[in-house]
């Protein structure tokens, strides 16, 4: 066990490391879109299926990455402190008893790019260095 | 592949809000032992098969395997149809249908449902069966077997609304249900009964903020068991006092009431869980107040977890039995039953290793110390078998979902 936790430890180290060097998971909506901000909350119950809505009252249709996506692990870690794990659970819980489905997934950053562009509602996560004038980067606070 | 295809397809359908189908699936794969050879430890009341007496190891205490259909068929129409095999009442695995709802969402706030739905009795009511999404091999059965079944059929409302960042989710279920549970007779065969729950009335609320939530409920419910009432025939045959002590104790239409509080937090790392409920009637069955608190820790993938749970029985009225001659015996029996009831508690430590992903290896160690004069939860008591003792389980599982 003493390993395993080294292993863990080293691979946070690494991922810290590897975030503050330059790629960094941020949070974007349509060019579209109002919202400028969300709180930790917010944006946490909107991916956990709890709040169907952004602050200004329209739905809110979140988009996911696939589970093996490096911004996948990653905006569930800093931004809802979950591991993917946790998240896999919250979803199993909420889809047998009919209650939700997890969102939408989309296969890398450029087709989430492209998913938030066309749609007012969406909001996703990528890597910063993919936004383009399409997409408005939503602070979280 | 197709499981893979029906996701896509569906994933890709939410985000224009195109009808679409889901299709999920869970599963437990558990052997469990048992050091009590005189008695059986079994999953619930309502199956014949379990480790202890006859089989010292057995896997159809947690196995089973469930499978869902999820139909979207427009943004406020929706429909599930839940699939378990599991061990039934005459320890066969018959598929059984666990939900077959349609849902109308009124408006983001306002949910119904109709068809066969969700008992929401306790705070993990919902997913007892997913052994992937709860800590535990089992839920503490202290708690969760007060009220053993799962789903009624009926309709239930569903209110939810936010203030600042809490969720509040208040909901009412109404409808009934029936279950065939099995016995030991008196010529040492099998024989089954029926329980009929009607007029089942389900109040509860669940509030959330971030990784707390707090949980209480209200549950009513009129049961009827017609295998146990040829006792009570004999008692009324002895004038208004047999009549008397069978109103009292007899299962016919008896109304019982369940109280539950739960809170839970989840800190990302640790998280600690806790259920107190209490059940009350005026029947064969005993009052009885149960409560456990679970906590675990996740290093990693690594999840050790420790549980305590107990039941115990109240208000425990003494049958005062009948003032005519050649009745002991019959006083005796009744006696007997009202005395063997359920109560223990147990010390479980397990640990959970989430070794890939959708799957789950756990490992469970329970100790249960029976009350004095009690069996506690084991069925198919043998001459040899000594109520009030301690029993230890050791428990295995994979459980998966998809």
């Amino acid at each position: 066990m003493s390993t395993r936790l080294m292993v863990n430890m080293w691979g946070l180290l690494f991922s810290l490391l590897a975030g503050s060097a330059g790629a960094e998971v941020v949070v974007v909506v349509s060019a579209q879109n109002p919202t400028k901000t969300l709180s930790h909350a917010e944006l946490g119950d909107i991916y956990l299926g709890r709040l169907s809505r952004f602050p200004d009252g329209t739905a809110v249709v979140p988009v996911d990455q696939r589970e093996t996506s490096p911004a996948y692990t990653e905006f569930y870690r800093y931004h809802l402190e979950k591991t993917p794990t946790q998240i896999k659970a919250h979803w199993s819980k909420l889809i047998f008893t009919g209650r939700g489905q997890p969102p939408a997934r989309v296969a890398n950053d450029t087709a989430m790019a492209n998913a938030i562009a066309v749609s007012s509602r969406a909001i996703g996560y990528l890597d910063s260095t993919i936004i383009d004038e399409r997409l408005r980067v939503v602070a979280i606070e | 592949m197709v499981v893979l295809f029906l996701y896509v397809t569906h994933t890709q359908a939410q985000v224009v809000d195109t009808p679409s189908v889901s299709f999920n699936g869970f599963g437990t794969l558990g052997i469990v032992h048992s050091d009590e050879d005189q008695a059986t430890f079994v999953s619930s009341v309502f199956v014949p098969e379990g480790a202890g007496y006859k089989s010292e190891w057995s896997a159809e205490v947690d196995s089973r395997l469930g499978l869902q259909l999820t139909a979207n068929l427009t943004p406020q129409w929706s429909s599930v149809l839940q699939v378990i095999v599991e061990q039934n009442y005459n320890g066969n695995y018959t598929p059984e249908i666990e939900w077959a709802n349609v849902k109308f969402e009124v408006n983001s706030e306002l949910s119904l449902r109709a068809g066969r739905i969700v008992l929401p009795t306790f705070m993990n009511s919902e997913h007892r069966k997913v052994g992937y999404v709860i800590p535990w091999i089992r839920p503490p059965q202290e708690v969760y077997r007060t009220v053993p079944i799962s789903n009624i059929d009926g309709i239930d409302a569903a209110y939810r609304f936010r203030f600042d960042d809490f969720t509040n989710t208040l909901r009412a279920t109404y409808g009934q249900a029936d279950k065939t549970f099995p016995y030991a007779d008196e010529t040492g065969g099998w024989s089954t009964g029926d329980a009929q729950a009607r007029k089942g009335l389900t109040i509860s609320n669940t509030l959330e903020r971030g990784g707390a939530s707090f949980f209480a409920a209200y549950n009513q419910f009129h049961m009827t068991i017609d295998e146990f009432n040829p006792l009570f025939d004999i008692y009324r045959m002895f004038g208004p006092e047999g009549n008397t002590l069978a109103n009292r104790y007899d299962l016919d239409d008896k109304r019982f009431e369940v109280i539950t509080l739960g809170a839970s937090y989840d800190a990302g790392d640790w998280f600690l869980m806790g259920e107190w409920t209490q059940m009350e009637s005026q029947s064969l069955f005993a009052d009885n107040r149960s409560w456990y608190v679970t906590s675990g820790y996740r290093f990693g993938t690594i999840t050790p977890y420790l549980t305590y749970a107990q039941q115990r029985t109240h208000n425990v009225s003494s049958n005062p039995g009948l003032s005519q001659p050649y009745t002991e015996e019959l006083d005796a029996f009744l006696q007997s039953i009202l005395i063997f009831q359920p109560r223990q508690e147990s010390l479980s430590l397990g640990v959970r290793w989430d070794f890939t992903r959708s799957m789950a290896l756990k490992a469970q160690y329970d100790h249960m110390n029976l009350d004095a004069g009690s069996p506690g939860f084991l069925v198919i008591t043998q001459p040899g078998f000594k109520p009030g003792g301690t029993v230890n389980l050791f428990s295995f599982a994979l459980d998966f979902v998809f």
